[in-house]
């Protein structure tokens, strides 16, 4: 673990795509910086460019403007110190769980490799399915393997792309939990997207709203609590809805109580 | 489901599949005793069973089957092969696929057997110009399935290979075959049982050894029984490779599931 390493720099950062021969602008003026270690969320309706923005920090999407600085380099590319989980568990159906954790490792010997997929199939809580084929898991299983394949490079940053997205409500908390679980054992920089105020409340240090047309970052709020956090304590609930009433979503005179 | 009750399902099918053949063989066999057509046009089942027998007691018809079956295999390999290369190289470049795609399109509505005057005048009426002949029938399946399979693996997995840096090798090693595969074997599988129906053509139009040949000679000899028992080795050869291939299949494609849940 590389302490102090994985500080992510974004300043005056623009994106636009061309569509239809006309210029879009997706992102305008983004800056934002990310110390180590941090776990940032990121809110904003659909097509706020989050999801451009986290591409940007991928290396997948290049020809913005502005600077996007990781430990000081301009990215231009993808890299084994940034690791992503899409939204769809992406695991190549055709691989057993082990070898789709073992996918991004490249020049380790057979033991590493095997050591490297135990320790992150346990980490994940997936012992056991290491010779299982994808189409064998839960949605959530999924995801968890998808963690650990992200995780076996050992990035300084992890992006996580509305990872639990498409999973069911319950199994959403419970990985919402198993996600804080490893963030506190890796001890690395966490980035997430997510379209659910809740989720980002309860595992951000940071939570950065973004609003659309373009993309502009419209407010950062900190969030102080202690982990775990407890989703219905009363600042729990009020940090929610001051983010809700970014959106329009506000109650007019919540009735929250605290005793 | 148990897996014994599911066994007995597939046994089930098994002999439902063989109502129908027996049904033609009663009929073809009815339709000889009440003497419909003339034996010597509709020779009855048994004496093409004898003939058959016969025919493999003296070893001409193992000699044959193998001569027909290098053929197959040769001319296989050579169009295959070449298929494969182009499929691949198509799939992955799209600039090389708008140049030679349409044309190979093009080309494969002209029937086949449309050429085999052109190809013996080419190389000959030997061996060559059969293998060429069944490598033109091996090319067109394999080359449009592996096109398709190529060009058909999903982006999100391209854009994975992306992030995890893999180059040329690994690319396609790891990435592109693996989820071509599905549709390179089906492209094989109709490749080889094009190239069966080819030599049995090839074989047609002159040659020294081969079922084929066996077929058009005991024709003009009027010895149609030895013509039915051809038919016969073909279609169980035939159906004999795909049942092989269908094998390999589920063996190499074990990570698809079914419709019904099950591992394939």
């Amino acid at each position: 673990m590389s302490i102090g390493k994985g500080i992510l720099e974004i300043k005056n950062l623009s994106k636009s795509f061309i569509v239809d021969n006309n210029p879009l602008q997706v992102l305008n003026d983004i800056n934002i910086t990310i110390p180590p270690g941090n776990f940032v969320s990121i809110i904003g309706s659909s097509g706020c460019g989050k999801t451009t923005l986290l591409r940007i920090v991928l290396g997948l999407e290049t020809n913005y403007e502005g600077d996007a600085l990781i430990d000081g380099e301009q990215i231009e590319g993808p890299g084994i110190n940034r690791g992503i989980v899409f939204q769809d568990h992406r695991l190549l159906p055709w691989l057993t769980v082990g070898e789709n954790v073992a996918f991004g490792l490249d020049g380790k010997s057979r033991k590493e490799t095997e050591v490297i997929v135990d320790e992150h199939l346990k980490l994940v809580g997936l012992n056991g399915f290491k010779s299982a084929y994808p189409c064998q898991l839960s949605g959530g299983m999924a995801q968890r393997a998808a963690i650990a394949r992200a995780l076996a490079n050992k990035p300084e940053i992890l992006l996580l792309d509305e990872p639990l997205g498409s999973l069911d409500a319950m199994t959403r908390m419970h990985m919402q939990k198993e996600l804080e679980r490893i963030w506190l054992f890796e001890k690395i920089t966490m980035i997430l997207v997510t379209h659910d105020v809740e989720e980002a409340i309860y595992l951000g240090d940071k939570v950065v709203i973004m609003s659309s047309r373009p993309g502009v970052i419209k407010k950062i709020i900190d969030i102080p609590f202690t982990r775990p956090r407890d989703r219905s304590s009363y600042e729990f609930m009020q940090i929610k809805s001051e983010i809700l009433e970014e959106f329009h979503l506000g109650v007019e005179h919540p009735f929250i109580y605290s005793i | 489901m148990s897996k014994s009750l599911l066994k007995r399902f597939e046994w089930k099918d098994k002999l439902l599949a063989l109502i129908v053949p027996l049904l033609v063989l009663v009929a073809w066999q009815s339709a000889v005793s009440l003497q419909l057509f003339s034996e010597m046009i509709l020779v009855p089942p048994l004496t093409v069973m004898n003939t058959l027998v016969d025919l493999a007691r003296t070893g001409d018809l193992t000699n044959n089957i193998i001569s027909s079956l290098k053929r197959v295999l040769s001319g296989f390999l050579l169009g295959a092969s070449t298929g494969f290369f182009l499929g691949l190289l198509m799939g992955l470049s799209s600039l090389l696929d708008r140049f030679v795609g349409p044309l190979i399109k093009a080309c494969k509505q002209v029937p086949q057997f449309a050429l085999m005057p052109l190809i013996i005048l080419w190389f000959g009426i030997d061996e060559v110009s059969k293998v060429v002949f069944i490598s033109i029938g091996a090319f067109f399946p394999m080359v449009f399935n592996t096109y398709q399979g190529v060009s058909g693996v999903p982006k999100k997995y391209r854009e994975l290979a992306r992030v995890f840096n893999y180059k040329s090798f690994r690319y396609l090693t790891k990435v592109i075959l693996p989820g071509a595969l599905p549709s390179i074997i089906t492209g094989v599988r109709h490749s080889l049982g094009l190239s069966w129906m080819f030599v049995v053509g090839a074989e047609l139009f002159g040659s020294e050894s081969g079922v084929g040949y066996m077929m058009v000679w005991a024709r003009q000899l009027f010895q149609i029984d030895i013509v039915m028992a051809g038919l016969f080795v073909i279609g169980i050869i035939g159906f004999t490779m795909n049942i092989i291939l269908q094998i390999i299949e589920k063996r190499v494609l074990r990570w698809r599931v079914s419709f019904d849940g099950r591992m394939a």
